[in-house]
């Protein structure tokens, strides 16, 4: 199921892609398209693969078969930070956040691929060093700013409560102005309130740095509010691909995922 | 209430970025400097300056290579000694070749030498990770004090099998050898070991700095941001290595006076490691504090004993020592893990504090 | 350069063919030597196995048992006798272990731990000289220290039965983490100390128990090491040895141990004799590290060792 109108090339193209590890076809040959612009939602019972899809388009592991486009080439066999340099950032299920580091650090770390620096200078902390040094911390905290996070910049990731690392995740992940930002389920472990201001995050970002994004939801209402088209997976092939409401009725996803509603 | 930031805003990033932004700190630090560079010479008698301080500055500097290869980067190594070793014999080839070139050009050039073979081996670092990179890095410990010991050209074939730091000046000063005084020695050391704290607070607190810890916390998220592991565990080794090489030049021209391959032996390795964990693993102060606790309390143990009118046997005083070294070792990793640092810092919020109890 | 190339690459194994009774005397006591490595690795598998402790003072551990076996008898205690006492104190070590050392550091990371063992190491190494004296030690289990000549090859008695001892204990211990339900939980501690406390598995229990246990082994491969070459502080040096046998071997695995010191051990021999004497001898300071260097480059978990998956 296409949009209406005719896109232009696709940000981002699975074609075939399958990955096995050992007997395990953890994708079968799945081919799919994410506009640029768009939110995506990729769903599925637990085991699907969606992960896997994520770390195969993040560089982590190689497909056994198929290719991935990005923005029309070929970029099927690169190593993660390769990827990185794409445009391309992630979050991750189990909150990868630098736990040593305080927060400010973390969202930093974001910011490495657009540093470029002398070693020499950065060791004299001296003029260009400490101007770009500067004026990253500056973007950063435009950052900071957008995701309410003012009060813990200088905290340890390691003692925030799960909620507030998840955003400190997502805010690593919009330091590298990505043009594609994968989310492995952001809203995970989060409640209702902690939710609704991800899902206002999530839309900010799509529309304010016009990023593409593609996440990983388990919970349905916030696919069929946020997302543009909703991708399924079951057993490591897709299902299903179309808008929120034809995916929703569509009976290979309800049989695999969704359910029925009980009278 | 003398502690109090109240009143000290940041306007900038840049006063906020700063290593000392608080301003007590500020003064605090600067007179400790005043204090390090004039008043100690001054003041200090050749017993502390040469049993204390200088060790003390010099296993700074190693420590400080350490913890920037095991606090930030997380790359742990055993293979302090040896690094240490390579910088020593390093400088003592050079100097003899080169007499004319100055000392302290010598030993920063051992100290690229000793980079150059911690990059070797650390190359290992990327398919071997944790406690295994420790092993590998002992191959590097055994090996390289084995081969200083095998081939006498290291030692410009001393019968003794010993090198010994040729007297070199510095703008007529003596700086090494056996005319140079400890104030002399003890200068030069604090003046080198304070330069490169400072270079290595602003690679710490920059992009190398991130990097480091990134792959440290998390080496996987660390490539999804773009860090390049290799090249970022190397340049970590490099650096560390040429620290360690610097420090252990320092320990034979201004220290020791003259060492053999059992000056850097196995023992010193894990006693710089002693000193960056129980001073902060990830902390350029933790550093210097690992550093003054591990040199002080041999000092104190050997000491005590007279002072309080109970003298030991030196047998049973080498055997309290090591019982009490080994006790603190526990008592401390149990009481505070991240260090004299951490304590430090704790120290400090609870002077923000003072008068009031929190 | 050829000559050298030859030196190298061909003349020891000329060497090792030409004399065969003696390349296997050789063997036979690089093979001994390694299982003598093994029985100290295998207190460190059984530590790390139970409570993921990378014990490195079970070198001293091995060093404190001889010194109070040796210490007793020297003081006219009987053989059998002694063996009891020294048990019962590695026994109350392993508590006093657990009590000061271990519970208050439950959970914290690998190094922490692994620093703390060198500090317990210092410790003992005070104690024990202060208790016992630092003198070298002989010590006399029965068994006396010469060969007897099989098929035209020398075989030495003491390391026979050090061999035939290892034997036994890894069997026991192999059995034991495998088939039984304490063995199991002590698998279960060894992966996660919060987990398994959160099922009710007794951990000091358990702790206590290990480290007994690795005192029993410490207690034989201080007998075997003692009676090979008196009891002597070098002794404690041998933890570090133990490390390229666990890396070879796997820090888990108990066959693991004694197939990694069998390696080390006559890997080691092999290169002291063979090329040694090309660059001066002394190379088994070194060897076993970088054997295991080398090693790890292929099989970043050693032979037998769990490969670590991280799961992103």
């Amino acid at each position: 199921m296409r949009s209406a109108e005719a896109p232009p090339t696709p940000l981002l193209q699975v074609d075939g892609v399958s990955v096995r590890f050992g007997a395990v076809h953890a994708l079968d040959s799945v081919s799919l398209e994410i506009p640029r612009g768009e939110v995506v939602a990729i769903i599925g019972p637990n085991g699907a693969g969606k992960t896997t899809l994520l770390n195969v388009i993040s560089g982590f592991y190689h497909p056994t078969g198929g290719h991935i486009f990005f923005e029309g080439r070929d970029r099927t066999h690169l190593r993660p930070y390769d990827v990185a340099a794409l445009g391309i950032a992630r979050t991750f299920q189990n909150v990868a956040l630098f736990k040593g580091m305080s927060v400010l650090d973390n969202i930093m770390t974001g910011r490495l691929l657009k540093m470029r620096g002398s070693f020499l200078l950065d060791a004299l902390y001296w003029g260009p060093a400490m101007k770009q040094e500067l004026e990253h911390r500056a973007f950063v905290e435009q950052i900071i700013d957008f995701l309410e996070i003012e009060a813990i910049r200088k905290t340890p990731a390691g003692r925030l409560p799960y909620g507030l690392q998840k955003r400190v995740e997502l805010a690593r992940a919009l330091a590298a102005e990505p043009k594609l930002l994968l989310l492995d389920e952001p809203m995970a472990g989060m409640n209702v309130e902690e939710k609704e201001d991800m899902c206002r995050f999530v839309l900010g970002v799509n529309d304010e740095f016009d990023t593409t994004i593609a996440l990983i939801e388990h919970d349905m209402s916030v696919v069929m509010d946020i997302s543009d088209r909703v991708i399924a997976l079951d057993y490591g092939r897709k299902i299903a691909d179309g808008r929120p409401d034809e995916v929703r009725a569509d009976q290979a996803v309800i049989d695999a995922y969704l359910g029925v509603a009980h009278a | 209430m003398f502690y109090r930031e109240a009143g000290q805003f940041k306007s900038t990033y840049a006063s906020d970025q700063a290593i000392f932004p608080i301003r007590q700190d500020r003064i605090v630090v600067a007179a400790a400097l005043v204090a390090a560079v004039v008043g100690v010479p001054l003041v200090a008698d050749e017993y502390w300056l040469q049993a204390v301080l200088i060790p003390f500055l010099i296993y700074s500097f190693a420590a400080l290579g350490l913890n920037l290869l095991t606090g930030y980067a997380g790359q742990v190594s055993l293979g302090t000694g040896g690094f240490m070793a390579v910088g020593a014999y390093s400088a003592f080839k050079i100097t003899s070749a080169f007499p004319g070139v100055p000392i302290v050009l010598v030993f920063l050039l051992a100290g690229l030498v000793t980079a150059l073979v911690g990059v070797l081996f650390g190359i290992p670092s990327l398919r071997i990770k944790g406690f295994y990179l420790a092993v590998a890095t002992l191959a590097a410990q055994f090996f390289l004090l084995w081969l200083f010991n095998k081939v006498a050209w290291f030692t410009d074939y001393a019968s003794s099998g010993t090198i010994t730091a040729p007297p070199r000046a510095v703008l007529g000063v003596m700086v090494t050898g056996p005319e140079a005084t400890a104030s002399v020695r003890y200068l030069t050391a604090l003046i080198l070991v304070g330069f490169f704290a400072i270079i290595a607070k602003n690679l710490v607190r920059g992009r190398v700095g991130r990097s480091w810890m990134a792959i440290r916390d998390r080496d996987i998220a660390a490539e999804i941001i773009g860090v390049r592991p290799l090249r970022t565990k190397l340049l970590a080794f490099a650096i560390s290595s040429f620290y360690c090489g610097v420090a252990g030049a320092e320990y034979v021209f201004l220290y020791l006076g003259s060492a053999e391959t059992l000056a850097f032996d196995i023992n010193v390795s894990f006693l710089v490691l002693f000193m960056v964990i129980i001073g902060g693993l990830g902390s350029i102060l933790g550093s210097f504090l690992g550093a003054a606790f591990i040199v002080t309390v041999p000092i104190f143990l050997t000491n005590a004993p007279h002072l309080i009118g109970v003298p030991l046997p030196v047998a049973l005083q080498k055997q309290i020592e090591l019982m009490v070294f080994g006790g603190l070792i526990i008592l401390f990793l149990i009481v505070e893990p991240n260090g004299l640092a951490r304590l430090w810092q704790i120290c400090k919020e609870k002077l923000r504090l003072w008068p009031f109890p929190y | 350069m050829l000559e050298a190339l030859y030196a190298v690459f061909v003349g020891p194994f000329r060497d090792m063919i030409g004399a065969p009774s003696f390349l296997i005397e050789v063997v036979i006591g690089g093979l001994a030597a390694g299982l003598m490595y093994s029985l100290v690795a295998l207190g460190f598998v059984l530590i790390y196995k139970a409570s993921g402790v990378f014990n490195f003072a079970q070198g001293v551990m091995v060093l404190f048992a001889a010194l109070t076996l040796v210490g007793l008898m020297e003081r006219g205690v009987p053989m059998l006798v002694a063996l009891a006492l020294t048990m019962a104190v590695m026994v109350a070590l392993a508590f006093v272990i657990e009590r000061v050392v271990l519970r208050p550091l439950v959970n914290q990371e690998q190094i922490i731990l692994f620093m703390a063992t060198i500090g317990l190491n210092f410790f003992l190494e005070g104690f024990g000289e202060l208790v016992w004296g630092s003198n070298v030690k002989k010590l006399d289990v029965g068994i006396p220290d010469s060969s007897f000549t099989v098929a035209g090859v020398q075989v030495n008695r003491l390391e026979l039965t050090a061999a035939i001892t290892a034997a036994v204990l890894v069997a026991i211990m192999a059995v034991f983490f495998q088939r039984t339900r304490v063995g199991r939980a002590l698998r279960a501690v060894a992966d996660d100390h919060e987990a398994a406390l959160s099922i009710g598995i007794p951990l000091n229990t358990i702790w206590i128990t290990v480290w007994s246990a690795a005192g029993l082994v410490a207690i034989v491969a201080g007998i075997m090491w003692g009676a090979k070459s008196g009891v002597q502080f070098s002794l404690s040096l041998i933890a570090l040895k133990a490390l390229p046998v666990l890396i070879l071997g796997g820090f888990t695995s108990v066959p693991g141990a004694v197939a990694g010191g069998l390696i080390i051990g006559l890997g080691e021999k092999l290169a002291e004799v063979y090329w040694g004497p090309l660059v001066g001898g002394a190379i088994e300071n070194w060897f076993a590290y970088v054997l295991a260097l080398a090693f790890l480059l292929f099989r970043p978990q050693g032979l037998f060792g769990e490969r670590i998956i991280e799961r992103v």
